[in-house]
Parts: structure tokens; sequence; C-alpha cells
């Protein structure tokens, strides 16, 4: 340790030491009379940040040393994240801010860029299978969501408990997010065919519901979307329950077991430790699940595509607009910039959950 | 006492039944490729379905070998994935130990870089993407597709929110016994993680075997081309051989089946279980 | 396994926190590479006597001194023309190699097209699947004009039937056909033989058609006939609208359709079809369908003929449809039989291709009557099509034996299914979701209609 601050040292010029201190004294003391005067709590925090960061600054200028504390802290912080920010960086970052800046753009990929502002916002506003897509994905996302949340949470809590072929159903409630989707696709399709004859039609008809009544599911335009919501929670409810399981690992069981001596239910334990502990893995899946639902495509495109692949207004989505615009028509800048409304709204989302996730951690 | 046991006994019984529901619900599909893939191409998607197939054609799981190198394809296949999720889980969950538990300059500006990132579709970027990496001389080659997936911000995301359920006092305790940070990493923290470091496992292992569109655009050399893109080799312009495409498809899932069941044992080792207390 | 799987991960971490340390941060990228390549020396060694060996069997093809052209196609396992081409062509030109690389079918124009975006692609030739996909592409400037070539080599154009001025794009043409295929009307004759009703013939109005369909229709659940069979595209019913050669699919008026939509809706609402809503849901695929032996008449590609031929000697396709026959597709009144929807495959050159001038050699041999040649022997349709090559196909064995079906294959007039136009591909999805809204009833055929109208006019901007 001896050893280390004094290779860290170097050679203290005493007059340019002065100087520093007759900076940082006058700022530490100015940030201290401020934090006396102000009572809201963040500000506060952002304060004490501050002066920690000064004192940080005075003692490295008195002891000499090149690298104060913090500054070492940050270094071992960055030697951990360096491996994978400069792959993600050079591979990930670098061409998504490229495609920031064609959202201002119009460009086919090949011949010279045009600077054209806000042109292909207002472009977008003016293109009714944008609306659509907007229109479809918001439902999408609402619908979802929660539902998703609840069927795979509630599964992970059940298959948990020590019940019998435990693996067996953990597995298998995997198997729809990794079977082909062709083949979940198919089958579903098979389950909710449009004919009077496909088995959900048949208990629907069997129910009271006229033949001529009866939905055409994904063929449908009125029930497509509700299609393919279902769809979409049973295909990745397994997905998402992994990762609960994996969450529902890190409760320590002690905390149940002092719950059980005060008497608590099933209902209770769940509501007072299971649930609030589960915070940080609920947050994620959110944002996740958000994300991924703002992304989705593939799964809409396999269920109401039909042989030509093309969707409808009635089932279109925002990564299916960006897809044939960027790469039916080409138009990479309109394709951007759609891709900016979608990362906008999921940033709104994703900011507003943060806030949340903070607030509980408070 | 005996009026609980005996609901109990209900409750447990209505549970099974829910779950063989829902298994059988989820194993459906499994079911159908099954089926498929023992059928001819013509009769793949007759409707009402014929679950058993009346001449099964097991040729099927012959032909996809000698009709596509699909022994070349699963090799490269099994190479690129091993190598993206050992570098994912390698490097995520070193950066995301960083985001969890230190504290440093810039910290939330960078991961909200990160979040941020993972919101873009990919085919946004796609074609910018793919001109640099030509530029860098990295089309046709399996570098590409590891550059490509290895640092996903999806594992750091996902590491670090596992990381926050930790307690920090048991690093604080750590540094205090004089360990530095890459000892806590390695000693404590990757120890605790399991349940999570296999959930990611599975995650890219999954993600990366049955990435399309990226080995689509970058490999074009036969001998470089992975399992997906041989599937759609049975698709043909005027015509696709479902039968075909479902038998490889069923053997496609058997890795991700494997490296599922091996590794969702650790979802019952809590932290109870290593012995480590909060 | 377990054990080892974490201490493999361990054994990475360190490695890259060491090289992290020492290295700084600018090398924890070549620090990463490193580990990856280190902890799957395993997997990585076992693959790579192979591949060597895959690699040098494709380098060992040309020798030294050859120039290699690259051609970009798809499907080349099950194509079975590329190679004869390229056999024939490089007997003909020592010292030039082809070599293909398969971009795939299902996504080939978008891979195509982002290979040849920037100009760092090294493709010679280029296959064209589509026109929507050729019109991208003369967009996006990257297909060199062949006018030039073409002039200096005095290449007759005439050869095509008209077909390279539908693809000419302001003045200017940048690809050749070297495959043609129309729309015709496959039949199964046991079908109308038990229906004791007589085949479809040449010269069938709609009104015929639609009779005929009606009468070897049999709804009896269990034993359904069906008369005729609409595969989802839209091309398949749609089109039907422009063969008199009054009307075209980008003008932006729809109203000439209407008749069309009329007859085969009433079809699907009698059951002389199959319900669109179905066919889309489950993925039936035409082959599928015809193959099945309960459909009497089908509309389709003649591209459907060697895949026929193919499945019944292989006997993937059963005795039901052994018996099959080909007849022109029916016409309104008044019109010339033979009018018929085409469809094209062409070969371009990249403006970054390397070797330009030899690369028309090959695309000027490919679409030539040498060409037309080779393609035709494998039983594909040429887009020159002469006698010789109609007698070449219909000689097939395996090929419907009587005149009618040889007769078939004589075209009169032919009409791209999408012409080219600068918005052609936005005016393709305006078009194909009109044609899903009437066909899944959700919209009647007037609002479909006006749908229509609307969302191409917009696009035309008038």
């Amino acid at each position: 340790m001896a050893l280390g601050t004094m290779a860290n040292q170097k050679n203290v010029d005493p007059q340019v030491v002065k100087e520093k201190l007759a900076k940082l004294e006058p700022q530490l003391s100015a940030l201290q009379e401020e934090l006396k005067n102000t009572s809201d709590k963040r500000k506060r925090d952002k304060l004490i940040k501050k002066i920690e960061y000064t004192q940080g600054k005075i003692k490295q200028a008195k002891t000499g040393e090149r690298l104060g504390r913090q500054t070492k802290r940050d270094l071992v912080a960055y030697s951990f994240i360096a491996p994978n920010f400069i792959g993600f960086c050079v591979f990930t970052l670098v061409p998504i801010i490229f495609a920031f800046i064609l959202a201002f753009a119009e460009w086919d990929g090949n011949n010279a860029m045009k600077f054209v502002a806000f042109n292909n916002f207002a472009q977008a506003l003016k293109n009714d299978r944008f609306i659509a897509s907007l229109k479809n994905t918001v439902i999408y996302c609402i619908a979802t969501v929660p539902l998703t949340l609840i069927c795979s949470l509630g599964l992970a809590i059940i298959l948990n408990q020590k019940v019998k072929g435990r693996n067996f159903f953990r597995t298998v409630s995997f198997f729809p997010y990794v079977a082909s989707l062709v083949a979940v696709a198919a089958v579903w399709n098979m389950l909710f065919s449009p004919q009077k004859s496909g088995p959900v039609n048949m208990i629907l008809y069997n129910l009271g519901v006229a033949a001529k009544s009866l939905p055409k599911w994904s063929a449908d335009k009125d029930w497509v979307m509700f299609t393919v919501v279902l769809f979409s929670v049973w295909k990745n409810m397994g997905y998402y329950m992994v990762i609960y399981l994996a969450g529902l690992q890190g409760i320590n069981a002690e905390l149940y077991e002092a719950c059980s001596l005060d008497g608590a239910n099933t209902w209770q334990k769940f509501l007072y430790i299971t649930w609030p502990q589960l915070q940080p893995t609920t947050f994620f899946v959110t944002i996740m699940l958000t994300i991924n639902c703002f992304k989705v495509y593939d799964i809409v495109y396999m269920l109401a595509g039909g042989s030509n692949g093309v969707l409808n207004k009635s089932a279109i989505v925002l990564v299916y607009h960006i897809y044939e615009e960027a790469f039916r028509n080409w138009n990479l800048g309109y394709a951007s910039a759609v891709a900016m409304v979608l990362f906008l709204m999921v940033l709104a989302v994703t900011l507003i959950q943060f806030r949340g996730e903070k607030k509980y951690a408070n | 006492m005996k009026v609980q046991s005996k609901s109990y006994k209900f409750w447990r019984f209505v549970l099974y039944v829910v779950l063989i529901a829902l298994a059988v619900l989820m194993l459906i599909p499994f079911a159908w490729m099954l089926s498929a893939s023992l059928k001819l191409d013509k009769d793949v998607f007759i409707f009402p379905i014929q679950w058993i197939p009346e001449n099964p054609r097991w040729r099927n799981y012959i032909d996809i070998w000698t009709k596509i190198p699909l022994s070349k394809f699963v090799l490269n296949t099994t190479k690129l994935t091993i190598i993206v999720t050992l570098l994912q889980l390698l490097t995520s969950s070193f950066a995301a130990y960083a985001f969890a538990k230190l504290d440093f300059k810039y910290k939330n500006l960078l991961f909200m870089a990160y979040i941020s990132t993972i919101a873009m579709p990919w085919q946004v970027y796609m074609v910018p993407q793919f001109i640099m990496m030509r530029g860098m001389g990295m089309n046709d080659s399996h570098m590409a597709i590891i550059c490509l997936q290895a640092f996903s911000a999806f594992g750091v995301f996902m590491m670090r929110q596992f990381y926050q359920g930790i307690p920090d006092e048991l690093c604080e305790a750590a540094r205090i016994d004089g360990m530095n940070e890459y000892r806590i990493y390695s000693k404590i923290m990757l120890p605790l993680s399991k349940p999570a470091l296999s959930t990611l496992t599975i995650f890219t292992f999954v993600a990366t075997w049955n990435d399309f569109l990226g080995p689509m655009i970058y490999l074009k050399t036969e001998s470089k081309k992975t399992l997906q893109i041989g599937l759609r080799m049975f698709i043909s312009q005027y015509s696709s051989e479902y039968g075909l495409i479902m038998a490889a498809s069923v053997l496609s899932l058997i890795p991700v089946l494997i490296v599922f069941l091996s590794l969702q044992k650790y979802f019952v080792e809590g932290i109870a279980a290593t012995g480590v207390k909060g | 396994m377990k054990k080892r799987l974490l201490g493999l991960t361990l054994a990475c971490t360190m490695t890259a926190v060491s090289l992290a340390g020492c290295g700084g941060g600018s090398s924890g990228d070549t620090g990463a590479t490193t580990a990856g390549d280190t902890t799957t020396a395993a997997p990585a060694e076992s693959g790579a006597p192979e591949g060597t060996t895959a690699a040098q069997a494709e380098n060992a093809a040309p020798a030294s001194g050859d120039t290699v052209l690259k051609w970009a196609v798809w499907d080349i396992s099950s194509t079975v023309y590329y190679q004869p081409l390229i056999d024939a062509f490089q007997a003909a030109n020592p010292g030039v190699k082809i070599e293909m690389v398969d971009l795939g079918s299902a996504d080939y124009q978008t891979v195509l097209a982002t290979e040849l975006t920037g100009s760092g692609s090294d493709f010679d030739i280029a296959t064209i699947k589509d026109v929507p996909g050729y019109t991208t592409l003369v967009n996006k400037g990257v297909l060199e004009p062949l006018d030039d070539y073409i002039a200096k080599d005095g290449v007759d154009l005439s050869q095509y039937g008209g077909i390279t001025d539908q693809v000419t794009v302001d003045g200017k043409l940048y690809e050749l056909p070297f495959r043609s295929d129309f729309w015709v009307m496959f039949y199964n004759k046991d079908v109308f033989d038990n229906a004791g009703v007589s085949y479809p013939t040449n010269d069938m109005t709609f009104e015929q058609y639609d009779e005929l369909a009606r009468s070897v229709t049999n709804d009896t659940p269990g034993q359904e006939v069906y008369g005729a069979h609409y595969h989802t595209w839209r091309s398949a019913v749609q089109l039907f609208g422009i063969l008199d050669g009054k009307n075209s699919i980008v003008d932006g008026n729809y109203e000439f359709l209407k008749p069309y939509y009329e007859m085969i809706l009433a079809q699907q609402e009698d059951g002389v079809c199959q319900d669109y809503a179905t066919l889309k849901t489950s993925s039936l695929h035409y082959s599928g369908a015809f193959a099945q032996g309960n459909v009497a008449m089908m509309n389709m590609g003649s591209w459907f003929i060697p895949t026929l031929i193919e499945k019944i000697k292989t006997g993937e396709y059963g005795p039901e449809v052994a018996n099959w026959g080909l007849v022109k597709y029916p016409h309104a009144e008044g019109v010339e039989p033979g009018s018929t929807l085409a469809t094209i495959t062409c070969l371009s050159i990249p403006t970054s291709a390397p070797n330009k001038d030899l690369a028309w050699e090959f695309v000027k041999f490919v679409c030539g009557s040498e060409g037309a040649e080779v393609v035709a022997e494998t039983g594909t349709i040429p887009a020159i099509t002469t006698d010789a090559v109609v007698e070449a196909i219909s000689g097939m064995e395996g090929f419907p034996a009587d005149d009618a079906s040889a007769e078939a294959l004589r075209t009169a007039n032919t009409y791209l299914e999408m012409p080219v136009h600068p918005k052609s591909s936005e005016i393709e999805t305006v078009l194909n979701e009109g044609h899903d809204n009437i066909m899944t009833e959700g919209s009647s055929i007037d609002e479909g209609i006006a749908e229509m109208t609307e969302g191409v006019q917009a696009i035309l901007g008038n």
C-alpha cells in the first residue's frame, strides 16, 4: 500500500499546490454553505456528492497523488466495463448513432445523403401505414405487457414449489419460446382456424355463436391483434418465467421462515416478501417486455402475413413498417425517423420505470 | 388439522390439473413439428390436421443430411454459439458488476447508453453496420457474427439487475477485509449469481443458435453458413419442403433442450443453498 | 460438467482481467477476442480440417491466371440450370471462371440490395428475382445500364417479345431476361372424368370457365371437390383484370377488377374454391392443394410444370394428380386467347462490378439463344421462346401428351405481374391489402376497390 502511494507521488511543487488549494477551498465552503440552506432532498444529495468530490480534489492536491482515490476507483470500474463496452461501442453504438443522424436525412444507402431536417417525421405523420402501425403497437403493448407479466410470474411461483415433475414442467413451459416459429404459428393458426370446424370456433359455435359471426381470428381485421396478443403471451411466458425463476432464487429463505412464525398466510407471504423482493426482477422483466413488445415483428408477420408476407393496416406494427420502408423501398432516412419515434417512446416508458425503481429503492 | 390437509390435497390436485393442461398446450407445437417432420411436403398444412401420419416418412431424417451439408452447418453453429455465449457471459457479468456495485463517474450516462440501444430494432442500423463491418473486412466471416452478438446490452442489463439483488453489505465486508474488486467479483459475485448466469447462458445460447438474419446477411460461403440458413435452404422460390424443415428443426431443438435441462438445476440453488446470508 | 463450465468462465474472466488490466482500455477488444479463441479452441480445431479442405476444394476450381466472376444467385442446390449454363459458358470462354454465391431464396432481394449498397461489393453479375426488386436497385443506382453493350454487340431485343420494353426505365435498360414464366391453367383430368364433364379448352371465356368450375364442384362434406383453386397471392385473382390489355395495375383506378372479384367471391361462397381466410392462415402451399387431387383447375405459373413432373416421377405426388393437363388462361369476351401474366428472371451487372466487360459476355451468353437452349433443356422456360424451345419442353418426359397442353405453352400477349414503376413496391402493398380485405370479406368489393384507388392515388400524388 505504502509502496503504491510512493509510486503514485510526483514532485510536489508547493507553489502549484497553493494555487490549487486557493481555488478549491472557497469552492468547498461555498458548497457547504449552500447545503445548509437547501432543504430539498434531491438537491442536497447532489450537493453532498459535489462536496465529496471537491474534498477528494483537495486531498489529492495536498498529498500530491497523481490519481485521486475517486479516479482510481473510476479506473477500476472502467476496467470492468471496458471489455463489453468497447465491443458494444464499435459494433452497436456507432451504427446506432449513425442511424440517428440518418433520421434527418434522405438516403437510399447508395447515393449521397441529403439533409432534410424534420421532413421524414412530417412524412410519417402523413403516412397512414405509420399511423396504423403506431396504434397497433401501442395496443399490443398495453395488452401484452401486463398479461405476460402475470402469467410468467404465476408460472414461476408454481414451478418454484416442490411439485412432482418440476423439471419437466419447467422445460415444457420454455418450449413454445424455442420451438420454430413456423411450427408454433402453424399450430396456433390451426387451433384458431377461421373455419367453423376449427377447434376454438367449434367451442364458440357450441356455445351458441352464430356461424356467420364466428371470428376469422388472424384473417379477420377486427380480431387479428387479439389473436396476436394471445399468441405472444403463450409463446413468451416461458421466457420471462425463466427470469423470474432465477429471481426467486435470490430471495432469502429466512424471510419466509420469519414470516411463517408471524402466522402469515400464502397470500401475505407473496405480498410482503415475494413481490417486494422480486422488485429488481420485475423491473427488468417489465422493461424487457415493453421493449420487446415495441419491437415485435416476427410473430405478427408469421401469424398474419399470409403467403406474400405483407401485413395489412389492421396488423402492421412499427418494426414491420421500418422493415418495409428500409428494405422494400430503401427509404433508410424515413425508416430511421420511424425508429426514432419508437426509440423515444421506449425511452419515455423506461425513464418512468427507472423513476419508479429509484423511488422504491429509497 | 384434518380439514387443512384435505383442502391442501384439493389444491394440489387443482395445481396438477392446471399444470398438465398447460403442459399439453405447450407441447402441441412440438407434437406438430414431430408429426410434420414425418410427412411429405404436400401433407404438412392439410386441414384438419392428421396427427399421426399414415406412412411416417423417416427418410426425412436421412434426407436432411444429404440434401444440404447439414453436419457442416451444425458444426459452424455450435462453434459460433459457444464463442458468443462465453464472451457474452464473461464481458457482461464483468461490466454488470461495475454498474451494480461500484460508484464511478458517468455511470448513469453509460448505463442509459446501454439501455437505450436495446430499444433500437436491429433493422434500423443493420445497413450502416453492414457497411462498417465490410469496411473492416469482416464480410463473409464468422468474426462478424461473433462481434454482432457477443456484446449485447441485454446481458449487461440482466446481470446488473441480479447483482442489485445481492446485498451491498457483502461487498462492503469484503472490501474491509482487504479484497480488491476483481477478487470480490470472482470470489463472491460469480458464485452467487449462478441462477442469473444460467439464465443468461440459456438466452444467449437460444438467441445465437436460432439467429437467422445476421448470418443470412453476413455469411455467403457455403462452408461458413449456419444451421438456420440451412433450414431456409429447404424453402426455395417455388416450393417449401416443410417435412424436411421440420425434421431439421426437431434436431436443432435438441442442443437447446440439453442446455436448458442441464442449467435449470441452478434455479433450485438459492442464496440459502450457497450458505451466504444477506 | 457444471463445474467445468464455471471454471472455464472463470478462466476467461482472469484472462480478460489481466489483459484489461495491463493493456488499459484500448486492448479490451483484442483481449476479449483472445479469450474467446482460447476457450473455444477445442471445437474450432475439430472443425478446422474439414473447413480447410472445403475451402481448398472451392479454391481448386479456378486455376491461377483465370478471371473469376462472382455471380449472385439463389437456391443453387434446387435450381437445375445454373451449372449447365456455367459449364457451357466456360467451355466457350477459356480463362474465365464463374463462381456462384447463394444468397438464399426467401430474402434474396434484401440481401442482394444490402450487399450492393456502398461500393465495397465484388459481385460481377447479379440475378434479379422480381420487378419491384429491380426497380429498387435501379432507383439506388447500383446497376449498370446495358444499352451501350447492347448497341455495341448488336443484341436483338425483339427476340424477348417486348418484355424488355416493359422493364426499360427512363429509356435505359438495366437487365436482360433469361428465364420467363407465364401463368397457365393446370387441371386434373381425373376430376373431370369422374364428374363426366369435358376438359377445359385453350379458348375459354371467363363465363365458360366459371360454369365449368361449378359443374365439377362437389360440396358433400368429406368428399369435397373444388372446381377451382386460387392461391392467396394477389396475382392469382386480381390480375385476371389486366389481361384485356386495356387496364394497368399501376393506373390508380381499379373499377375494372369488380367483375372478377364478384365471380371469385361467389365461387368461394358456394364452395367452388377453398376459403381464402383458411388458406391464408393454414399456409397451405398451392402445390400441396393441387396434390390432394380434389382440385379441378388451378391457375399458376409455368414454374410449377417441372416441379409437378418431378414430384410425380419420384412418387411424392400420388396417382390422384398423375393425370394432369394444361390449358391457356381464360380470357375476357372478345380478347385473343393466350393473353397471360409473366414473371421474368434477369441478369444485371452492378456498377461496382470489378470485371464489367467479362460480366457482359456472360450476360449476353446466358440471355441469348445459346443460353436459352441450355435453360430449355432443363425443362425451364427461357426468355426467348422459339418453336424449338416449346418442343423441347412439351417433349419432356412426364409432360401431358395431349396437343392442347403443348399448345398452351404458346402465349399471345404477356403482361408483367408488376410493371416497372418507381413506386411499385408501395403500390404492391396497397393492392395486397385491398385484395386481402376483399377476399376475407373484411370489406365489401366496392369498399376494397375504393381503398385501393384511394391508396394508390395517394402514392401517385394525384
